[in-house]
């Protein structure tokens, strides 16, 4: 038995796993139209462009933040990762018109637990991007953040993982 | 320990761009950079933190900077909230 065997024992300790947390096609950053976003200036994430307009946890954890214009809404794992998901662009000056929560500051949730929900169509017709950027909040504390970009994905699909 | 208070001027407050903005200006110094507003208190170099204060128009903020560089860490971070809050 190697020194290191200890490491390999439970391979899945260090990583904290990110389901989608909406349907849709999954891309990276930089096909985000936004540079605060497409740049990774708040971490680093990857972005669905929604095909549905139900926002699902993406993991269980805590909601750490209901942004009080519903645009958004920042999670922490069970496991510590800080996540927070962003309906759209630019959509904080709808001051909350078309979103619809479903959970409280502080609130647990379990994976797929409902979260909010959003009329793609009219923010829309309002002039907005509905683009869903998903963005490790703590990237600093992680040495690998893997993701799975360019397929469709359904709410508690794997989009990414994680590693300390 | 150096400080500023700054009432925020921007129509949607401190949110997700402002706060990201303000962590990657506040990471590029030494010193423990505080923000304290309606009783809430949150390190400037954490963004959930940050935006977890949920800082509205009109509210007003206190930073704080303590360590080797805090002088030229509150000049700039008062200088960003002059220019983006």
């Amino acid at each position: 038995m190697g020194m290191f065997d200890f490491l390999k024992k439970k391979p899945n300790e260090n990583v904290d796993v990110i389901a989608a947390p909406v349907a849709g096609e999954a891309v990276a950053s930089s096909e985000i139209n936004d540079p605060t976003f497409g740049e990774e200036m708040l971490g680093k994430g990857l972005a669905i462009k929604p095909s549905d307009t139900k926002v699902y946890a993406p993991f269980d954890g805590t909601v750490a933040m209901v942004f009080d214009t519903k645009h958004a809404v920042s999670l922490v794992s069970e496991k510590g990762a800080e996540v927070l998901i962003h309906i759209g662009l630019d959509t904080v000056s709808l001051k909350g018109e078309h979103f619809t929560t479903h959970v409280e500051n502080g609130v647990i949730v379990k994976k797929g637990d409902l979260l909010l929900e959003f009329d793609k169509e009219a923010i829309k017709e309002a002039g907005f991007d509905t683009i869903v950027p998903i963005v490790i909040c703590n990237t600093d504390e992680y040495k690998d953040v893997k993701r799975i970009t360019g397929m469709e994905v359904k709410p508690g699909d794997t989009i990414m993982e994680l590693e300390k | 320990m150096k400080s500023f208070t700054y009432v925020v001027k921007d129509e949607l407050g401190i949110h997700a761009r402002p706060a990201g903005l303000l962590v990657k200006e506040a990471k590029q110094f030494n010193s423990a950079i505080n923000l304290e507003c309606g009783g809430k208190k949150a390190s400037a170099k954490a963004l959930m933190a940050v935006m977890g204060m949920a800082v509205k128009k009109e509210n007003e903020v206190t930073v704080t900077a303590e360590g080797d560089d805090e002088d030229a860490a509150i000049k700039a971070i008062e200088a960003f909230f002059k220019a983006n809050l």
